[in-house]
């Protein structure tokens, strides 16, 4: 049985590396700002917070196997001024 | 089984069925106090006296022998079952979770809801998960159905939910059906549906498949678009392109209705030249003709209204396959009034409750946000605990967790994971790397295998509450015969609550019900006297609307701003391709007879006419393969094996394989692959590419082997 501690990650890198790639898709056609936006919104709102670690450390690790759009919006969970209401889809709305 | 004729019942309850998200009204009729007859209910909104052949007839499942009435528990999975007593099992299951959340965190458990539960239990089980364990690891079924649908409409139009009652359609010009057969998955709506069309009203099919809504009697569609699996937003925004390009849309609407800088975002994406028919046609093997055809068809209505159904939702871009629906209404000004529309087609019976009322790890019941402060203040001002601020695990993150070693235990209400849920061999993987799997289910179906404790269940018939149906109807069920293991579903949670130290207790459901009105705006007027009085209540029931509301955005969309808006839904290709090894799309569906994973529909007469879970494939690719009608196959994927018969039909187009989920033997979701919405995780069940090959000789079927099931169900005999 495999035993873990409480901030092990929830999933297998390559999963995740996927789910978010696949948000850094749909928000691709929207302008660089509210696309970052609207994947740093996704991501806070729906994505549980180990997950989101474990996002934010492989991009500290300098990978290439996340999407440019991904990277930028997943940065803005680390401000402060990007804290808002959680809401569906892009911002503005 | 056989009672004399004729019947003679000496009670009646007006209840409602449990089957799909119709939720028709029956009298249930008891004779020496068993159930002997189902008559749909005159009374009855969502149905108007008319039933199908589930309701009326599939309901002896409820004292199927199979039905166990004493909780069982056991310490390891390859242990028999023990029989025990409520108490035993709700100390042990307290004290198992505890342990376990002692040893690794809060967040090392969670739960799964059900829609076959009433919403009741659905809203009790919620709590339990954040109240009780402290964390919001809640999910529910609606994640592997309409998961999308609560995320696409509520982005465009506000609310996750359909924008119109069934009677509607009667006064629809336009019927737009997407992947979705009402006249099997949702047969008295079917029914009403082919009702107005032969009044004339036309039918676009959206549908990788021939089905019977395509082509029955008296009914055919003007224009069936048997697009490729995996091309809905493909289709979906060429259409748009369509209306778009020959300017077919209502610019006053959404000028007036809609955010119109939103529209002109989208009008751009939608109107450029990879999504014109004849660039996308064929792509989703289409003639371009029928793509305009459908466009000029759909925004001329007058009135057109869309149904859709998990053909829609499960893909890889099912939200934005719901998106592009909602952008198609907006852009036609096809909402607020009766006969148009863009409504979901639910699956189980209370699935639009499951989705209302919390069971989902990032929202509180009425769709607000965990993580905001003044939604989360008011549940922890009415239950007097603390709250997760942070969202918790959705159920495939939940199994993904457990094989990473973080997730140790689970309360599984009234779900079958291993047969309903993707990638079978990772969910049992998963489950049995966890230390405390409590299954709470009327039969012990295959999760049981893996499960700890079982909590014997109660069907829908044996106990109170409330069903939401797929027009937001919420309707009463009500106790027809006592539970067989003596305890309702709201009781055993309840119960399980209070043994984990949460000491809050209710004496009949109706006061749950008043809870959820508290601390739910969209629920706010409802009670179980309101629904009494009047029938039922469709949702928002508030002071507004004090007998709820039958159609949606007349003159607003609950958005902040009150405007609906447009999303850019640019189509992305799944990554489930097909291959030189696998050529072949797999999708998959259900028929009339039976129902889902078939735990109930199976142990009924009805399995007469649905012996077994077949392979459609179309001649051309069967003759390729040396494959003849009833040979056994099988079917091969990235992911598994099965093995099924094929039956040769031209209801698929070459290329595309098409089979049912309804037999656990058949385990059709050892093949389906891990792929998931992009929003929501909701599986791509849809889309798998695979290879069919003929088996020569007649071998053993590729599943678990008779004595391995009955190992696994064996209960210790008294003294043994």
């Amino acid at each position: 049985m495999t035993e873990a501690p409480p901030d092990a990650p929830v999933m297998a890198l390559d999963r995740l590396v996927a789910m978010a790639n696949q948000i850094g898709d749909f928000f691709a056609p929207y302008p660089p700002e509210r696309r970052a936006e609207g994947i740093r919104n996704h991501l806070r709102t729906y994505w549980e917070p180990r997950m989101r670690t474990a996002l934010l450390e492989l991009i500290a690790s300098g990978t290439d196997l996340l999407s440019p759009h991904v990277v930028e919006g997943a940065r803005l969970l680390k401000e402060p001024a990007a804290q808002q209401k959680g809401y569906y889809g892009p911002p503005k709305a | 089984m056989s009672v004399p004729n004729p019947i003679k019942p000496e009670t009646s309850t007006v209840t409602t069925c449990a089957y799909c998200g119709v939720g028709c009204g029956f009298r249930a009729e008891t004779h020496q106090g068993r159930i002997v007859r189902m008559t749909p209910w005159k009374d009855g909104k969502a149905n108007h006296g008319h039933s199908c052949i589930k309701g009326r007839f599939a309901y002896d499942y409820y004292d199927h022998p199979d039905r166990v009435r004493v909780p069982l528990i056991r310490d390891h999975i390859d242990e028999p079952w023990r029989e025990t007593t409520w108490e035993h099992a709700f100390a042990e299951t307290a004290r198992r979770f505890r342990d376990l959340q002692a040893r690794h965190g809060v967040r090392s458990i969670g739960g799964v809801s059900s829609s076959r539960c009433t919403n009741e239990e659905i809203f009790l089980t919620q709590k339990l998960v954040r109240a009780v364990m402290g964390n919001n690891n809640i999910d529910n079924c609606a994640r592997i159905c309409h998961s999308p649908t609560q995320f696409g409409l509520t982005s465009t139009v506000g609310w996750g939910a359909a924008s119109q009652h069934f009677d509607s359609i009667l006064q629809a010009d336009v019927i737009m059906v997407v992947g979705a057969n009402p006249t099997e998955g949702h047969p008295v709506f079917g029914s009403l549906m082919k009702r107005r069309l032969r009044q004339g009203a036309k039918l676009i099919v959206i549908d990788p498949r021939r089905t019977e809504t395509v082509r029955s009697a008296h009914v055919e569609a003007d224009l069936h678009l048997a697009l490729r699996p995996g091309t809905n937003v493909l289709v979906l925004n060429s259409l748009a392109h369509v209306i778009i390009r020959e300017g077919l849309y209502r610019e006053e609407f959404i000028r007036a209705r809609c955010e119109w800088e939103e529209f002109q975002g989208w009008a751009a994406l939608v109107g450029t030249d990879r999504y014109a028919p004849e660039v996308a046609g064929p792509e989703a093997g289409l003639d371009p003709e029928d793509i305009r055809r459908a466009a000029r068809l759909y925004a001329g209505g007058p009135n057109s209204a869309v149904y859709y159904g998990l053909g829609v939702t499960e893909h890889s871009q099912g939200s934005t396959g719901v998106m592009c629906l909602g952008n198609l209404g907006l852009a036609t000004g096809m909402f607020g009034r009766e006969g148009v529309g863009v409504n979901p087609l639910r699956g189980q019976g209370n699935v639009q409750g499951g989705s209302c009322l919390g069971s989902w790890p990032h929202v509180y019941s009425g769709y607000r946000f965990v993580t905001d402060d003044a939604t989360r203040l008011s549940f922890e001002a009415e239950w007097g605990v603390g709250l997760d601020t942070e969202p918790g695990l959705r159920l495939p993150n939940m199994f993904d967790a457990a094989m990473a070693g973080s997730y140790k235990g689970m309360y599984i209400m009234g779900e079958d994971p291993v047969q309903s849920d993707p990638n079978q061999s990772h969910v049992i993987a998963a489950l049995k790397a966890m230390d405390c799997v409590v299954l709470h289910d009327i039969f012990l179906n295959e999760t049981a295998k893996y499960a700890h404790v079982f909590l014997p269940g109660s069907s829908s018939l044996e106990k109170d509450g409330t069903f939401t149906n797929a027009e937001r109807r919420v309707s009463r069920v009500r106790k027809v015969v006592e539970p067989l293991a003596g305890l309702q579903d709201w009781e055993v949670t309840m119960r399980l609550m209070n043994a984990m130290g949460y000491p809050k207790t209710y004496g009949q459901p109706g006061e749950i019900l008043d809870e959820i009105a508290r601390l739910t705006p969209a629920y706010r007027g409802m009670s179980f006297d309101l629904v009494d009085r009047v029938g039922s209540v469709q949702w928002p029931c508030d002071e507004n609307a004090p007998e709820g509301t039958e159609v949606l955005h007349r003159e607003r969309f609950p958005r902040a701003n009150g405007r609906g808006t447009f999303m850019l839904t640019e189509f992305v290709p799944t990554r489930e391709r097909t291959t030189d090894r696998f050529p072949l799309l797999l999708t998959t569906g259900r028929i009339l007879t039976q129902y889902n994973v078939g735990t109930q529909t199976r142990r009924t007469a009805n399995s007469a006419w649905h012996p077994e879970d077949l392979l459609d494939i179309h001649p051309e690719d069967a003759a390729l393969r040396g494959m003849k009608d009833g040979d056994l196959v099988t079917i091969t994927s990235r992911f598994g094996q099965i093995r099924l018969r094929a039956r040769l039909s031209d209801r698929v187009n070459g290329g595309v394989v098409y089979t049912t989920f309804h037999h656990a033997k058949s385990q059709a979701n050892n093949v389906t692959s891990d792929l998931s919405d992009w929003a929501t995780n909701c599986p791509e069940y849809k889309v798998t590419a695979v290879e069919v090959v003929r088996v020569a000789a007649a071998a053993d079927r590729a599943s678990v082997p008779a004595e391995e099931t009955a190992r696994a169900e064996r209960v210790l005999e008294p003294g043994e």
